[in-house]
């Protein structure tokens, strides 16, 4: 039978691994070491190829896969009594699987690319750079270009970032399913937003950025030395490898990923990621929104503490207020946990959004 | 100007609130017995199963006090003095000057009128404190959320009669016969928890079928059923006589026979929350000058500017007995409402002449997991009554109750769908047609994404005559 709401209820305060015992410190602990020897060993290149896997980025994805698979069990048997929870799972799965794993592993095989159709400029933040541009086939490089620079923009106001963030992307999709125990870590405290919204749109500036520096270095082909070494040069401390360190590694991997028992699942798509950034912008521009049921609002709490990027849901709910969030992914977790039915994710024209609403039970004399 | 307002539940900090945004240098003192901080009662459920902490059910972040500068005491009120406008304070605290009063003192639970009522390992469920108890029976004592800040800091200022004394514990997380009496909202969530907790509750109703308040027989039938299927073990048309144990409960005696039972929530409904504004009552109480009027239920008498018989004096929420559609006045228990009311209250307090107009009643709810909302009048004996009943079992199970005065729609009660009320309650006040509601029911809609709408058959559903009930008078649907 299909329903709308949380079916059952969950214990999560009085499990430890989801409330910061002990045990959520071993597992943010493991976390983040095997980032580091994933970034910065090579020790995952012998397991890799003893699988037969070309290199420990393969072993990563395929692990990745594995992560998200079971984390999909876990996130359908809390919430997958829903249509929209199955369907947005079984999509977000399904593309990592395909497009991120095995895509990857066969195209070499019959001579193409290890290319990874599911990741957009400026999420993976080389997409755009003429370096990559020019390694690629000319299909495979306009197909980024008019992917990340038309199609995900226009998604976006037409269905909100969700299109991407929710369904599509690696990330999120790790965040929810391996990562939707501990969702309801996210901190949505009015300063977390402050510093979310300094942080996330300071990377996607530095993002922009960096790819600008590199277009410009590779059009005035390396012409000035020192510029071109500034930039797009191999020590460790230029633009472009900098930025690949910082961004791609430290906030994406390490502290992404590892600190997901602590801080929730979202760390990184809520306060560093670049296309988010992005698309949160159209989303706000865009047709996307939460509808809010007049007055059917009890404060109880639930959409807020559950909410993965740390909206505070509750404030718009109990003041009647739908609402558009550029940092909403529209997972659809505030709609599924509210025991009111009061919100609801729509892609509504804005006429029709913001359509009169009626008496107020209070009257002025 | 002195403002003092009696409760920190969602009426009283409302009223503050809108004092405050309107008022800067007004001094607003709130006075609290249950908490420090203004929490959501209506979640205390998921608190206790451990899906939320209390952080989570504070709507607002704790520094309101400080931001609104609001003086907070945390004390029993024990008695009014109208005429020198001071509050009397438990715990021999100095009496609390007014020049303006809002009582917002909410609800307490109705207490079991069966011997035994008083045993160990018998509570409710509404306040902070019986929350604390039902942890400390059911699981040994509070979630990883931990408990609320300072709990136990108005016993210093308490009395012995009051709803938020702790409650003493008899099993110490050792509960497994747990038993629920009453199948009202409050009663179905003590329910849930204790399933949520994998326990299997025995739940006595007295009523012949889960909750005629709000639901007809063939709708409390699947609510039924949904709860036998969690484990729970229904008793329909069973009264309680007796809670039997020596200090501690042992078993629960009915009509029927008695059930071995070591746990029982009594959930009978509450009563507004006024003894401590009766004249005449022995220490610690005090009065003085002309007392509140209070109507037979207990609620402070207003009218609807929700001003009491006294001068200066307003009350709102559960306390409050309001002036309904049919003239006569009852506390209206609700959330929403009493979100409405402290703020029509707040301004009452600045001086405004604002009025709470209560207009089609409407709410939801969600039972076990089973959604539900509800418009208008279902359960009241309409003139004329005829119900057009719809039972949908596909993809999704959902029941359609639409109650007919006449020719005009007058009531939905709908069952496993959700639905936005403002069309429905718009479609009452237009005294739209059967027909027309059915062409138009998509319209009102509220499912998630992705599920299939209802598909509402062309012909053939027979409209019945009068739902039965089993209520006389006048209450409409949604008692706790
Ligand atoms: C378990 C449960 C579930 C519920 N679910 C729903 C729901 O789903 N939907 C819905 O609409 N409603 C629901 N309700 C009802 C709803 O919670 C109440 O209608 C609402 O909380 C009333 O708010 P209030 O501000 O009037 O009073 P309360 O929230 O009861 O606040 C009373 C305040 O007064 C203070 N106080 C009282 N007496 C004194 C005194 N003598 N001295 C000092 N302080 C005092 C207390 O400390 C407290 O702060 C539910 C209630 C319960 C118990
Ligand atoms: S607001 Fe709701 S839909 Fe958006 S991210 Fe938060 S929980 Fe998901
Ligand atoms: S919107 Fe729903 S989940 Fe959020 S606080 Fe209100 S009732 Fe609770």
């Amino acid at each position: 039978m299909d329903q709308q709401g949380q079916n059952g209820l969950m214990r999560t305060f009085r499990e430890p691994w989801r409330s910061r015992g002990a045990l959520a410190y071993v597992v943010a602990a493991l976390l983040t070491g095997f980032y580091v020897v994933l970034y910065w060993t090579e020790w995952l290149t012998p397991a890799a190829v003893a699988l037969g896997l070309r290199s420990k980025w393969l072993l990563y994805g395929a692990l990745y896969s594995v992560a998200m698979v079971g984390g999909a069990a876990y996130y359908l048997r809390h919430h997958g009594n829903s249509r929209y929870n199955r369907v947005r799972i079984a999509v977000n799965v399904g593309v990592q699987v395909a497009l991120a794993f095995l895509l990857p592993l066969i195209m070499p095989l019959f001579g193409g690319p290890e290319a990874y159709l599911s990741y957009f400029w400026p999420l993976s933040y080389d997409k755009l750079w003429p370096s990559t541009l020019s390694s690629l086939p000319v299909y495979l490089a306009l197909y980024f270009i008019v992917g990340s620079l038309l199609v995900a923009p226009l998604l976006a106001y037409r269905y909100g970032k969700r299109w991407y963030c929710s369904w599509v992307c690696g990330c999120g999709g790790l965040a929810n399913t391996f990562g939707d125990p501990w969702r309801h870590l996210t901190a949505s405290s009015t300063r977390s937003w402050r510093f979310e919204k300094v942080s996330v749109h300071t990377v996607m500036f530095v993002a922009v950025l960096t790819t600008f520096l590199l277009v410009l270095d590779a059009a005035t082909d390396g012409a000035t030395g020192t510029f071109h070494w500034l930039v797009a040069g191999g020590q460790w401390w230029s633009v472009k490898q900098l930025y690949g360190l910082v961004v791609g590694a430290i906030l994406a991997g390490v502290v992404g990923v590892g600190f997901y028992p602590l801080f929730g699942p979202r760390l990184w798509c809520r306060n560093f990621c670049p296309m988010a950034a992005m698309l949160g912008l159209f989303q706000k521009l865009g047709r996307f929104r939460i509808a809010v049921k007049k007055d059917m609002c009890i404060s109880c709490g639930n959409c807020t503490t559950y909410c993965e990027m740390g909206i505070d849901v509750r404030s718009y709910a109990q003041s009647n207020q739908s609402f558009t969030r550029a940092a909403c992914v529209g997972c659809g977790m505030c709609a599924h946990v509210c025991p009111r039915g009061v919100l609801r994710l729509e892609n509504a024209p804005r006429e029709q959004a913001d359509k009169a609403r009626v008496r107020l039970p209070v009257v002025d004399l | 100007m002195r403002v003092v307002i009696i409760g920190n539940g969602v009426a009283g900090i409302e009223a503050a609130i809108t004092v405050r945004n309107r008022e800067p240098t007004w001094s607003v003192t709130i006075v609290s017995e249950e908490s420090d901080h203004f929490f959501s009662r209506t979640a205390l459920m998921w608190v206790h199963t451990g899906q939320l902490s209390h952080a989570c059910i504070e709507p607002h972040e704790r520094d309101l006090y400080a931001r609104m500068g609001f003086e907070r005491v945390r004390a029993r009120a024990v008695g009014l003095d109208t005429a020198a406008r001071r509050v009397f304070l438990a715990g021999g605290l100095a009496p609390l000057p007014y020049d303006r009063l809002l009582i917002a003192a909410g609800s307490r639970p109705r207490p079991g009128p069966w011997p035994g009522a008083d045993l160990r390992g018998v509570g409710h469920f509404v306040t902070h404190q019986d929350l604390a108890w039902l942890e400390a029976e059911v699981h040994g004592g509070p979630s990883r959320g931990g408990p609320p800040p300072r709990p136990d800091a108005h016993l210093s200022a308490t009395a012995d009669d009051s709803p938020y004394r702790p409650r003493p514990v008899a099993a110490r997380g050792g509960a497994r016969a747990p038993a629920v009496i009453g199948g009202g909202l409050i009663g179905i969530e003590a329910v849930e928890v204790l399933v949520a907790a994998g326990l299997r509750p025995t739940f006595f109703i007295r009523e012949d079928w889960f909750w005629p308040m709000a639901l007809d027989p063939r709708e409390s039938a699947w609510i039924a059923e949904r709860m036998g299927e969690h484990g729970v073990d229904v008793r329909l048309g069973e009264n309680v006589e007796a809670l039997v144990g020596d200090d501690r409960l042992q078993r629960v005696r009915t009509d029927r026979g008695e059930v071995d039972c070591d746990l029982c929530v009594v959930a009978i409904g509450v009563v507004p929350n006024t003894d401590w504004l009766r004249a005449d009552r022995g220490e610690p109480y005090r009065s003085g000058g002309q007392p509140v009027k209070l109507d037979a239920r207990g609620g402070v008498e207003v009218d609807e500017g929700l001003t009491s018989s006294v001068d200066g004096v307003f009350a709102a929420g559960d306390c409050a007995s309001v002036p309904w559609y049919d003239g006569v006045r009852r506390p209206e228990q609700l959330w929403y409402t009493a979100r409405d009311q402290g703020r029509v209250a707040g301004r009452r307090l600045c001086g405004d002449t604002a009025l709470y107009a209560r207009g089609v009643w409407y709410n939801s709810a969600k039972l076990m997991d089973v959604e539900y909302t509800t418009a208008g009048l279902v359960s009241v004996g309409v003139p004329d009554e005829r119900n057009w009943f719809y039972e949908e079992r596909g993809a999704v199970r959902s029941t359609t109750r639409i109650v007919l005065s006449g020719e005009r729609v007058v009531g939905f009660n709908l069952l496993g769908r959700r639905w936005d009320h403002e069309v429905l309650v718009r479609w009452i006040e237009e005294h739209r047609s059967l027909d027309y509601v059915l062409a138009h029911l998509t319209e009102a809609s509220f499912d998630t994404e992705l599920v299939p709408p209802l598909e509402v058959p062309a012909r053939g559903v027979e409209l019945d005559g009068p739902a039965p009930t089993v209520i006389d008078g006048g209450m409409p649907a949604m008692v706790v």
